[in-house]
């Protein structure tokens, strides 16, 4: 039930950034966008994956 | 001279250049495919031989891509007056290519030498296949293609595409196959050892012979072919509309452009001295001075046919008036304009970073070291 | 006639089936070459060999599909010479630029850096290497903001202006065309589609080693970057659909209509169908499910403005068709007397219709007699096929909030660690590897059906603007590419479905395979 609850929350965040995106974006810098977009996506990948490493290093088990 | 009629000349300069990169970057690759059973007797053999060309066969193959935007941004008539009325041709030129990728990817992924035989034998028909239609085209141009145009300007082709494969463009055909399979040896001289470097020097002696065999042949035979020439209403720095000129066609008026001039016989003569000294430059082994001759016969022999049709560039033979030149098949002096700086830019970007790949990964490839390595096909 | 309507439909068949199927690749590598420079970079940060194996595995997988994506795109940058010569001849002066600046400035690029990146491994050091693996990236993602720059003009033709003199449209603004709205919004949507196609693959593929309990710390490494990679782009992708919806809905009321199956006008705020049955012939929904006010805020991001419906477009499809004869009467004029000042006049008065006359020109060729009965047949064809528009665009839409869902739920289960144990995810996760493959297609039904029955929307009518082949050419030919296309795609799934259970190469775990392949090493490196 936890996490049901926890999955209809961040359902609720997405559709607020949704929300938010449209509103700002009517006819928007859409190529910029892409650009900044890009390099931040790449970036939250890359560190959440970092992430990954130094927690099993924390982690005597691994 | 107005600046319409200065980017109508740069754009046929550029034509030009384009399709001599073309002929010689991916007339390279094309040349190794189609030789690469001749080159490799067993697989290890053809495996280095495709791998001297694998990191490059993509990027040279852009030629071509850019071939097709270019004529369609700059010439748009050409482009979809040529490639319509070739339409069967277009095809096999197509399907060949679109073969290639495949053949050079997907070969080594399985170990059946049944799989790999097959992927060398579509090599050698997206090698040869390609060259043979790239010179048949050019012969075609200098013929005239029966095409014309109604009113609003939509394309009518009215041959069919047997006379497309006319001995004349035949000739011509395997004339570019023979330069290809020149350009292509001499690569594989360069980056090849033992056997398959024999093989090659063998290959680019007895090919660079041939394709002057055939250039003159063909030269004769387009000094008693009809020419085309304008008798009237031709306005450089007109609108492009092929509609408003007259034009004839005489037998021996190709030859023309060369009497008016006659500094341009230079042209053809580079040809030859181009493939004599390259052929030299072959047998004592020095494959980059090889190289660079083939690449000068190349575009001394599309310089050539481009010095002989001046200002024609697809001659109309059933509706000779409505045949496209430099004058009037050109985009808007704006779209001309944009697209020269684009390539002004661009282009001495594509040459540094090309040759930065080609150093990267230049020096030898054998069978062995393709065993010890694991990124190659 | 007939004949002409024949040709005009196989070479419509032709470019559908060739650009359908040449979609399948592009997405994919659009966005796992984004995809490989996020985890290289992973690799140049952290130094460890397991990142390295995870770039050279999911490289090996991109240039199976690299390879087939090249050679289907080389058909489509002569496609519109060899079939479709009239358009080219037509707006070849606009269209052809952004073709030839995608050859110069990306595909350039993209193609050889990519023979360094899959070569050059030994040969570059890490910075470099990393580096050539951006540029594919960026040069792949150029081309398709170049194509799409083309295909924006297409869909909104700005920028440019018919000129009688050379009987063909022409560039007025350079800068109109690259920032055509339609084109940004259209070049986000679909490179971020790119993206959301990659980590959906990665995401199926790395959930099918963990529940095989093979490769697992490449898989849970794989699943982690493209999760969160992924998470970001379903959003993004959604907005920017929005946003490309809004544009649509102002530009080419047609396609919003069908998208919407809005036959007759409705007062503001009118109901979103969320389900219904489009019957084209009779103008109606033979069922619909609606849900009430929904759709003027969904489009129009406003709650008064009012959407019309097919009744009203067509009725003024009607009207400009008429308004449009006298400017083709008098481009005729102008063929035969360049210098007549009249009929000068007239065309520039009538010129902003002239694309409409064009529609009627089908059925009266002499447009100048044409009857009302033949007016409204045409003002009936500026109206797309409704049902497959309608159904492809909810097909999309539905496949993005499932992407979404799924998505987060991936997100959650990664960052918490618990993946490996939830099962059913992992069996659930390499089913959903067709669902962006298949809303990629529909989105491109929805943009291209959509915009029927023109190629350049309001400029030049489909019937006109194909090459005047015999039926036997089309045949011969469509044949041609339906044989090849299918003998590669069966070559290309089974190579990537052979590598995919091959697994990376990492010396014990995929024992399996080893123990009934002799030397898997020797051989299985691209």
């Amino acid at each position: 039930m936890k996490s049901v609850l926890q999955f209809i929350f961040w359902l609720l965040v997405a559709f607020v950034a949704l929300f938010l995106a449209i509103v700002l974006g009517e006819r928007g810098a859409w190529y910029l966008a892409w650009v900044l977009g890009t390099v931040m996506i790449i970036l939250i990948a890359v560190a959440g994956t970092v992430m990954l490493d130094a927690r099993y290093e924390d982690d005597p088990l691994e | 001279m107005e600046l319409y009629v200065v980017l109508k000349l740069i754009w046929w300069a550029l034509l030009g250049v384009l399709l001599i990169g073309l002929a010689v970057m991916v007339g390279m690759d094309m040349g190794v495919g189609a030789a690469l059973r001749y080159l490799g007797r067993n697989d290890g053999e053809r495996r280095a031989a495709i791998n001297m060309i694998a990191p490059h066969w993509d990027g040279n193959q852009v030629w071509f891509i850019l071939g097709g935007g270019a004529v369609f941004a700059a010439w748009p008539t050409i482009y979809a007056t040529a490639f319509s009325g070739l339409y069967v041709v277009m095809l096999l030129l197509l399907w060949a290519m679109i073969v290639r990728p495949l053949g050079f990817e997907y070969r080594s992924k399985m170990p059946s030498m049944g799989w790999r035989n097959l992927w060398d034998w579509s090599l050698f028909v997206s090698g040869a296949v390609p060259m043979i239609v790239f010179g048949a085209a050019m012969g075609n141009m200098l013929e005239g293609v029966p095409f014309h145009f109604s009113w609003d300007m939509v394309s009518y082709y009215t041959g069919s595409f047997i006379t497309l494969f006319n001995p004349f463009a035949i000739l011509c055909g395997l004339m570019s196959l023979a330069l290809a399979l020149y350009q292509g040896a001499t690569m594989i001289m360069g980056r090849g050892e033992g056997v398959i470097r024999e093989r090659a020097i063998r290959l680019a002696t007895v090919s660079g012979p041939a394709a002057l065999v055939l250039f003159t042949i063909g030269g004769l035979w387009v000094m008693f072919m009809h020419g085309y020439v304008i008798t009237s209403g031709a306005d450089p720095a007109g609108p492009a509309l092929p509609l408003n000129k007259t034009v004839t066609r005489e037998a021996g008026a190709w030859l023309a452009n060369y009497g008016a001039v006659p500094v341009l016989w230079i042209i053809p003569g580079l040809v030859y001295a181009a493939i004599a000294a390259g052929v030299v430059a072959a047998r004592r082994g020095a494959a980059i001075v090889a190289w660079w001759a083939g690449a000068v016969a190349w575009a001394a022999t599309i310089s050539t046919v481009g010095a002989a049709m001046f200002p024609f560039l697809m001659p109309s033979s059933s509706n000779p008036s409505q045949s496209l030149t430099v004058w009037d098949a050109s985009s808007s002096a704006g779209t001309l304009g944009w697209m020269l700086v684009f390539t002004l830019i661009f282009v001495p970007i594509i040459l540094v970073y090309t040759s930065w790949a080609f150093y990267v990964m230049r020096g030898k490839v054998t069978p062995a070291s393709i065993e010890n390595d694991d990124h190659a096909y | 006639m007939h004949s002409l309507d024949t040709v005009v439909d196989l070479s419509r068949w032709q470019f559908a089936a060739t650009v359908l199927y040449h979609f399948i690749f592009v997405p994919l590598t659009l966005g796992l070459s984004m995809l490989l420079a996020t985890i290289e970079t992973v690799y140049v940060i952290t130094g460890r060999a397991i990142y390295r194996q995870m770039t050279l595995f999911w490289s090996k997988l991109f240039a199976i599909n690299f390879a087939l994506g090249v050679a289907t795109g080389l058909t489509m940058e002569f496609q519109f010479g060899t079939n479709w010569s009239t358009y080219s001849h037509y707006v070849g002066d606009i269209f052809g630029a952004p073709l030839a600046i995608e050859g110069l400035m990306a595909f350039f690029l993209e193609s050889t850096m990519v023979g360094l990146m899959l070569f050059g491994w030994g040969k570059l050091s890490r910075g470099k290497h990393l580096l050539v693996t951006y540029m594919v990236a960026l040069g792949s993602n150029l081309s398709a903001l170049w194509i799409l720059i083309a295909n924006g003009y297409m869909q909104s033709p700005v920028g440019s202006t018919f000129n009688p003199a050379t009987m063909r449209m022409e560039l007025t603004s350079f800068s109109n065309l690259v920032f055509n709205p339609d084109a940004q919004a259209k070049f986000v949507h679909t490179s971020i589609a790119g993206y959301l196609t990659a980590a959906m693959f990665v995401l199926g593929i790395s959930a099918f080693y963990m529940l095989r309990k093979r490769h697992i710390e490449l898989a849970k490494r794989s699943f982690r970057v493209a999760a969160l990679f992924g998470i970001f782009a379903s959003i993004a992708v959604i907005c920017l659909g929005d946003a490309l919806g809004f544009i649509n809905g102002a530009d080419q009321p047609t396609k919003l209509a069908a998208m919407e199956g809005l036959w007759k006008t409705a007062p503001a705020p009118a109901g979103f169908n969320l389900i219904a049955w489009p019957n084209q012939a009779e103008q109606k929904n033979e069922f619909e499910l609606q849900i009430p006010y929904l759709l003027t805020p969904l489009v129009t991001h406003s709650f008064t403005e009012s959407i019309p419906g097919v009744d009203a477009l067509e009725k003024q499809a009607a009207q400009r068709i008429r308004n449009g004869i006298p400017a083709l009467v008098a481009l005729k004029t102008l063929r035969e007397h360049p210098n007549d000042a009249a009929a000068l006049a007239q065309f520039n008065a009538h010129k902003a219709d002239l694309g409409y006359a064009r529609l009627v020109q089908r059925y009266a060729p002499d447009v100048s007699n044409a009857t009302g009965a033949q007016i409204q047949k045409a003002a009936a064809d500026s109206i797309p096929p409704v049902a497959p528009v309608f159904w492809s665009f909810r097909i999309m839409v539905a496949a993005a909030f499932l992407m979404l869902g799924f998505l987060i739920l991936a997100v959650n289960y990664s960052l918490r660690g618990t993946i490996v144990d939830k099962r059913w995810f992992l069996k659930v996760a390499p089913w959903m590897i067709p669902v962006p493959f298949i809303a990629n297609e529909a989105g491109w039904l929805v943009a291209e059906l959509g915009r029927q029955p023109w190629t350049v929307y309001e400029q030049l009518p489909t019937w006109i603007s194909a090459s005047t082949h015999s039926v036997g050419y089309m045949i011969f030919s469509l044949t041609g590419f339906v044989l090849l296309y299918s003998i590669f795609i069966v070559i290309e799934m089974y190579l990537m479905v052979k590598y995919i259970r091959l697994g990376p190469d990492d010396d014990g775990h995929g024992a399996t395979e080893s123990a009934t392949q002799p030397r898997v090493s020797q051989w299985s490196e691209a």
